[in-house]
Formats: structure tokens, sequence, C-alpha cells
């Protein structure tokens, strides 16, 4: 129907000449019907107002008209729109409050689930990933040991029925050697007997293949390289698979570059790995379940095998034990899992908060614009028009919140993303803007407009025109219906603001005590220097601790450096490993853990540790590794409470020579003399007690590794550059792994920047919170003490004073605050358990709860209180001559 | 007038727009006149629904409208049947007379 489209578009286009010739053709009918009348012999005022009567109301006809004109709809869409803008820039603060609350919650929300989703839903790139296992023994105390398993023990579980493929992995530290300084290059060696363990196929070239390390013989030269790795070394190049990368002087091919998201292991480049039959060598094993298998069913199945295993080669397993089988997602991505379920229930709490806030400013605006309505009713608009009309207004806040919402999620999106602790959550989850939850916040923000716009629309467009047109809009006392909800949210946003501060100080007092934690030792102007040395290199006892020692002395000899001292695993505040050992004189079999660590003397005075009781070993005592220890006074009390701790011996029999990687001194693993207690460290984080701490001289077992601890009179990080230059003097291959210092090892603890993490967010979460409900409380007093400036006016006048008014403006809120405040101080209490294990602190703590209650009321009482000086202020006259 | 003649007559309202205008063009409230006469003063349109049935009808092309002076000097907007209207007119009376036969031999035959 062209013709229908065009006058479509012409009633559109030309809407004012429709409307003015519309508005002619009525006056010209008023006209006439007057002169017919005059006619008759009236006068002409008399025949002018006959002639309305009869035509019925200019206003009423031309609305009909408008009704049957296609093209309408957007027509009054317009004029509503158009009204809208008027009535919303008339009242800013309404309408900025309320597109603030909308926008705030719908932000908060979307990119808080958007972490969520990266990180729980959707953390790994892999197909198939929650069938991706990794392997350990839970032992009969319920810890959990790592199994490794040998080239045969790979051959015979992967004949078991529930896996698919398994991958044996190891992990190298190479360097570059066709750079003009040798660079750190993590390499992830990955046996490629199955391709399609991981199910990514390479960006560039190909992924490893069976063809390049078959089983018992010697891998092919050739490397594919990880997308970060491409990009630094070769900036992008595109032409790079064919290329020859040298990692410690041997020639590699590159084959394949892998996409960004493919992170495994963390590591620069993947190499083919090299499995033998040999027995004595044990790899990492990632296991991958065929699809429809449980995680129980592979764990039977695998169990009789690993039995078997522990037959053979008793010393590497446990007792008794039982195949455990978890997920990668289970194992990476589940960990931050409960921080983050924490944070979207206050978002969600916020959303509420904005979403009551909205629908309390459109309540009391509606009631407000009673009167109005009733004229505009009376004046011929349709019962639909002004529900329509109520519509555009809310949806055009709806609109306004969620386009600024959508802007402050990215923003709040990228920050987040700054702030999550590093290491928390798996480095393949690509954290986004996750569109489902933007759409569902924005369609809750649209709901809670309509749903509130609406429902005192429906019953506002039929009200008893007569009555309110007579009336001031100012007696009209708002309906019981109107204040009932009134009354509830207000309590809602209460309760729910006073659980959002608990957590939040809650959680704020907890990174307190992680920041004022004692540490024990010097962390300022201190770092670790992490070396890594190669394969076949420094392979005897006595090559390996000179080496070691050269590194130490050269840096230590730097002018820019106070003392330097060798820390293999001990850089605090977490440091040692768990070793058992063996206490000379006590029962055998006893087999007591402590943490034990690999250091130089001069470690010691690196970090300021003061001895407590004895001596330390000396530089030459060390170089011959003598078997000596040192231990932290946690350990000298628990078992020599007598102070007898000096001249006792311990036995640690994991200390074997195992050349040519881990060479041992003589009489490592034999009896050694304690020498002294030193003062307690920080040795598990900065929240647990601290453990049993047994120091001895790094040459009694070396690692393919080792760590210096550098005090400097600069900052430390900015001699990085010559370190590496005093080390390739000393071995031109010799590159340094990432550097932090020790303040940076603090605060990338997981503990702590989790800690600070939720503390920073709930903070920020809870003061939105309590400045939402402070909005919310103040027009609602607003809103009552508009209605009633009438009744204050005339009880003034029959002689209330205004402290009488001040209260009657403020009962019946404070009734409802106090509600809130009741209903909020049994949530956190009922939360008290989740926060504890969450928070690290219990929110039932009365100091916490009374502050925040405090905080809660001051913020009440201001916001009430400004409206209700407007209830005092009236003036008696002026109120009753509003009739 | 009866409240229920008029509710009668919004049903064949069209009918009796397109026949008073079948004449020569009229402006809204000759519509009006024009229907009051032929029908001997039983019918009296409000024009709450006439202006609204005149601009439908124009929309869908049964009416053309021009503006020109009325009988008094006035500038009015006139109505003249399109030759669709006319078409229109005519289908509708021959509808109407088929109702009426039909109506008239069942109410007689009772």
């Amino acid at each position: 129907m062209p013709g229908r489209i065009g006058s479509f578009f012409r009633s559109l286009l030309r809407k004012g000449a429709v409307e003015q010739a519309l508005d002619d053709e009525l006056q010209s009918a008023v006209e006439l019907l007057t002169q017919e009348k005059m006619k008759e012999g009236l006068s002409h005022p008399e025949a002018r107002r006959q002639a309305l009567i009869e035509l019925g109301g200019v206003e009423q006809v031309k609305e009909e008209v408008r009704a049957i004109r296609p093209g309408m709809f957007l027509e009054t869409f317009a004029q509503d729109l158009r009204y809208t803008f008027r009535e919303l820039r008339k009242r800013p603060t309404f309408a900025l409050t309320a597109i603030l609350s909308l926008a705030l919650g719908i932000a908060a929300t979307s990119a808080v689930f958007s972490v969520v989703y990266a990180v729980l839903v959707d953390p790994f790139p892999y197909p198939g990933s929650d069938r991706i296992m990794e392997l350990s023994m839970r032992d009969s105390a319920g810890k959990d040991r790592y199994a490794g398993l040998n080239g045969p023990q790979m051959q015979q579980l992967r004949q078991t029925k529930s896996i698919e493929s398994i991958a044996g992995m190891d992990q190298w530290n190479l360097t570059t050697t066709d750079g003009d300084l040798p660079e750190d290059v993590r390499a992830g060696y990955l046996s490629p007997d199955d391709p399609n363990h991981w199910g990514t196929p390479a960006l560039m070239g190909r992924w490893l293949i069976p063809s390049d390390a078959p089983y018992g013989k010697d891998p092919q030269p050739i490397v594919v390289i990880g997308y970060k790795f491409w990009q630094r070394y070769y900036f992008g190049d595109p032409g790079v698979v064919g290329r020859t990368l040298q990692l410690v002087h041997k020639p590699y091919q590159i084959v394949g570059v892998m996409p960004p998201r493919f992170k495994w292991g963390d590591t620069d480049i993947y190499l083919p790995l090299h499995v033998t039959a040999d027995p004595s060598i044990y790899f990492g094993a990632s296991i991958k379940l065929r699809p429809g298998v449980t995680v129980a069913q592979a764990n039977a199945d695998i169990q009789p095998y690993l039995e078997q295993f522990a037959k053979e080669a008793h010393a590497h397993y446990p007792e008794k034990f039982r195949s455990n089988l978890r997920s990668i997602t289970e194992l990476y991505a589940k960990p931050l899992g409960p921080t983050l379920y924490l944070l979207l229930g206050a978002v969600a709490s916020l959303l509420l908060i904005g979403c009551a806030n909205v629908s309390i400013l459109l309540l009391a605006r509606s009631a407000e614009r009673q009167q109005e309505f009733a004229v505009r009713s009376a004046v011929g608009a349709e019962r639909l028009r002004i529900v329509r009309q109520l519509l555009t207004e809310s949806l055009t806040i709806a609109f306004a919140g969620t386009i600024l919402g959508v802007l402050l999620a990215w923003r709040s999106l990228a920050l987040i993303i700054a702030w999550l602790p590093e290491n928390s959550f798996p480095s393949e989850s690509v954290i986004k803007m996750n569109w489902p939850v933007l759409l569902f916040s924005v369609g809750l923000a649209f709901a809670t407009a309509v749903l509130f716009g609406l429902s005192p629309a429906i019953q506002l467009s039929r009200p008893d025109i007569a009555r309110l047109m007579q009336g001031s809009g100012r007696r009209v006392m708002g309906s019981a219906n109107t204040k009932r909800t009134h009354k509830a949210m207000v309590a809602a946003q209460v309760a729910l603001t006073l659980l959002l501060l608990s957590a939040a100080s809650a959680a704020g007092k907890g990174f307190l005590r992680l920041v004022k934690a004692d540490l024990g030792y010097d962390p300022h102007a201190t770092m670790s220097v992490p070396i890594p040395i190669h394969e076949n290199t420094y392979g005897t006892w006595k090559g390996r601790s000179e080496y070691f020692e050269q590194i130490r002395a050269a840096i230590a000899s730097m002018p820019e450096v106070i003392d330097a001292g060798i820390s293999t695993n001990a850089t605090p505040p977490e440091n040692g490993w768990d070793t058992r050992f063996e206490l000379f004189g006590s029962a055998s079999g006893q087999q007591p853990e402590a943490r034990v660590n690999f250091i130089s003397p001069e470690y010691l005075t690196v970090l300021h540790i003061p001895l407590a009781q004895g001596r330390l070993f000396d530089h030459t005592e060390t170089m011959r590794g003598a078997p000596l220890a040192l231990i932290n006074q946690t350990m000298a009390r628990q078992y020599w409470p007598n102070g007898n701790a000096i001249g006792q011996q311990v036995k640690i029999a994991v200390l074997k020579d195992e050349p040519p990687y881990s060479p041992a001194a003589s009489g490592s693993d034999g009896w050694l003399q304690i020498v002294g207690v030193v003062s307690d460290v920080r040795d598990d984080g900065l929240r647990n007690p601290i453990k049993p701490a047994i120091y001895v001289p790094y040459t009694i077992k070396m690692r393919m590794f080792t760590q210096i601890l550098v005090r400097t009179r600069v900052p430390p990080l900015s001699i990085l550059r010559d370190i590496r230059a005093r080390l390739v003097r000393l071995d031109r291959e010799q590159q340094v792994m990432q550097v932090r210092d020790l303040e940076a090892w603090i605060t990338g603890l997981q503990e702590y920047s989790q800690q600070r993490f939720i503390a920073t967010l709930f903070g920020v979460f809870s003061v939105l919170a309590l400045v939402l409900a402070a909005v919310g409380l103040y027009s609602v007093v607003s809103y009552g003490v508009a209605t009633r400036t009438n009744e204050f006016g005339i009880r003034m006048a029959l002689g209330a004073n205004s402290s009488d008014v001040f209260r009657m403006a403020l009962t019946s809120t404070a009734v409802n605050v106090g509600a809130g405040l009741v209903a909020g101080i049994i949530l956190s209490i009922v939360f008290d358990k989740l926060s504890t294990r969450w928070v690290m602190e219990s929110s039932r703590n009365p100091l916490i709860l009374a502050g925040v209650t405090l905080i809660l009321i001051a913020a009440a009482a201001l916001a009430c209180f400004l409206p209700a000086r407007r209830a005092v202020r009236v003036d008696p006259m002026v109120a009753l001559r509003h009739e | 007038m009866g409240k229920e003649r008029t509710d009668l007559l919004r049903g064949t309202l069209d009918l009796l727009i397109l026949k008073a205008l079948a004449l020569e063009p009229l402006h809204g409230v000759g519509v009006s006149r024009r229907i009051a006469q032929i029908t001997g003063g039983a019918f009296q349109v409000s024009f709450g629904s006439l202006f609204p049935s005149l601009h439908r009808m124009e929309e869908k092309g049964w009416l053309e409208a021009e503006w020109r002076a009325s009988e008094n000097n006035r500038r009015a907007k006139y109505y003249r049947l399109a030759p669709s209207g006319r078409a229109q007119l005519r289908a509708e009376e021959r509808d109407w007379k088929q109702v009426v036969k039909i109506m008239t031999g069942a109410v007689g035959s009772a």
C-alpha cells in the first residue's frame, strides 16, 4: 500500500503542517457553527459557547482524529519524549539520581560477572578442558602428593579405558644464544604422542606431532613458539616459521606459532619431550579422560596401576594413598571462585539498592504529580495516553542509566583486571565484557523502571478528577500502597547496605592486619635474583658450589651493593621446602616436618635477621659443605623448650647425593649439628603461624638453580643490567630470570593481593551503597514532607512547635531505618560463616557491627535531617493559603 | 435522539457520509447537517465521530479534500467523493439493500 506508507511519512515529516491543517479545519468548523447559532439570534459569546459544546471540545476531537492516523504512534512518542526532557530538565536532581543509581548497579554487576565468567566458566581455550586432569596421590593424612610418571608407566596407563591421552611434561629455563645478552627462555617439553590432547591448532605452521619424538629415540631439533615469545623476540614477524632459533648454542627449527590464548604451563616455547624407557626419570603428566567418564571411575581405574607402581619403586610413594585426579579447572580456576562469588553478591546487592532507589524516586514523583495528571485527563488526555507518557519518562531514565552504565562497566572492568591478584587465575582466561549479563542487568533496570513507573500510573491515570482538581496537590496524601512499598524499600536498602558495610570493614581489617604483620626481616632495598643453570653444566659438587659462590661474590663486589647472600629456596615470606627430618635420640620412625632452607651465611645479614643463640656457620664451613644447621626460635621452642637446642643433631634423609642434577656434599644425609638459633621470620606467608625452620649451608645439596639475595644502596632493580653483564663475563650463557624486589614478593603473595583486592572492591561498593541508600532515604522523607506541608501548617497554626513537627516528619522513617538496621545486623551475623571463610575476618565482631551501624545512622540522619528541616520552616500562613 | 439509535448508526456512518457527499462537496459541518437532513433529523452525528471518519476515508482515498471559501466567505476544508469513493458508495448501498431485504423478510415472517 504505497499510498498509506506515503501518508505515514507525510504525517511524520510534515507533522507540523498536518497538525496545522487539522487545527484550521476545526477552527473553521467552530466559526461555522457559531455563525449558525448567531443567525438563530444568540449573542456572539453565547453562540461560540454553544458551538464548542456541540463540537464536543476541540482538543478531544483532535485526539480522536490523531488516533486514526498512521504514524500516530511515533508522533505521540516524539511528543512524549519532548515533554519528558522538559520534565527531567525541570528536576535535574531527580533525573540524575535515578540515572546514576541504575548506571552504578549495571556497571558493577556486569563488570564483576564478566570476571566470574572468564575465570570460572570459560577459563581455558582447550576443548574438553574439564577432562584434562592432574594426577596426585592423597595420603592417609589427607595431604596431596604430586604423582610423576616415568616412561614405562605412561605407556601402561595409556591402556586404561577411561584415559584418552597422557602428555608427559617437563620444564627448563633455556637461554637464547643468538642475541647480545643471553635471554631467559622458559621451555616446556611435551610428549607429542597425542597432539589432540590440547586440541588447539597452531596459528601458523604446526603443533608438535608424534614423529617429533618417537618413543625411546632422540627428539627432532624443532620448536613451536608461543604467541608472546613470537611478539617479544621476533616482533610478530610473519615469516618466522622455517627460521632457526639458537638455544644454548644448539639450533632448533621453528615449525609453528601458537595462538595467543594457548599458554600451557606458562612457558615461552614448546619442545618435544624425550621420553625414555629409563624407570628412574619421572615426568609431570597431564591426563585427559575420555568423554563421559566420571572422575571417580577414572580414579578407580588408575588405583591398581598406582599400587603396582608403588610396589616397584617404594620410595616415591606414600604408605597408603588414593588416586586423586583433579581437573585443571578445579586446580587453577576454582581458588578464586569464593572471592568472586562474594563480590558478585556484593554487586548484586548494589544493583538491588540502585533499583530500589529508582522505584522510590519514581513512586514519590508520581505521587507529587497526581494533580498534573488530573488536569491533563480533564482536558482530554486518554488514560492510555497518560500511561504512555509515564512509560516514556521511565524508559528515558532507564535508557540514560543503561548508556552510562555500559560506559562505566567498561571502565571498571579495565580497573578490576588491573587489580586482579597476579597468578590467581589461569593466564589462559581472557576477561572481556560478558554480553549476556550486561543485557541481563540492563533488562533488570528497564523492568524496574517500567514496573515502578507504571504501577502508580495505572491507579493515577483514573483519579477522581473533580476531587483532585479542586484540591491542591499538596493535600493529596500518598496512597497507603505507595507508603507500604516505600517502607519496605527503605528497610531493605538499609539492611543490604549494612551487610555490605560490615563485610567491607571486615575485609579492610583483615587487610590491615596483613600490612601490619611483623615480618621478622627487613624487606627494603633488597631483591632476589633467580639464576638457572643449563643441562650438562656444573655437574660436580665442587664445580657447582664454586660457580654459585663466584656469582655471589661478583654481585657482592659491585659498588652499589651492600651485601649479597645465597638463598636457593629461602626468599621470604614464604620460604623453605617442607621436609621430613629425624631428631637424634628420638624413637626411629618418628618423622616430623620442618621448612628446610639452603643459604649462605650472608643471607642472615642481608635480611637483618638477628642470631638468638649460638653461632652462624662461616664461609669456609659453607664452602666445604659442613654438616651444620641453624634453626629458628619456633623450632627451638617446640623441640627443646629448655633452651638446649645448640649441639643437638637432626637428619634429613632426602638430602642424598643425586648427580648430575642435584649433587650433595658428602655426609649430607647424615647427622647435622645445630650450631645456632636465629630469630623467627615469617616463612609461611603473612597470615599463618610461623613454621619450624632449618637453615643449612646451600652447598649441602644444590639444584639446577640458585637465587642471590642482594641488598643495595640504590633502588635494587636499577642495577639489573650491570648484574646481567657481570654474570655473562663468568659464563657467556648465564641468563637471569624475572627479578622482583622483596616488597613485590610480599605484595605478590596471593593472600596479600587477594585481600587487598577484596578490601578495595568491598570498600568502593559499600560506599556506593551507602550513598545510594542515603539518597533513597532523602527522597522518601522529602516526599513525606511535601505531601504533608499543609498538615504541618495547620498543626503549627494550632500551636505545635517546630520540634514536634520535626519529630512527626521523621518518626515513620526512623522506624523503617531501625527495622532495616536490625535486619542488616541479623544478616551480617548469618553471613558471618561465609565472611570468615572468604574475607578471613569475622563480621560478627561487635566493634565492626557497632561501627558500621553508627556510620549508617549518621548517613541516615543527614539524609532525613535536610528535608525534615524544610517541614519546620513551613510558614503556617503560606501552607494554609495553599488551598 | 436516543442513545441506542446513534450507536446503531455508527456502523452505517461511512455509508451516510458517502451518500451525503454524493451530490456535492461539503465541509465537515455541512456533512453533519446534510446527514440530519437526509435522515429527516433522525440522526445527528457527533463531531467526535464524524471528523475521524472523514480523515480515515481521506486516508483510504475514498474522499478528496480541498480548501476553499465557504458560503459565508470563510476558508473551510471541503470533502468530495473520489472515484474509488463512488465505487465504495455503490458497493455499500448494494450491501445495505441486501441486509434490509433479508432483515425485512426475517422480521416480517415472524
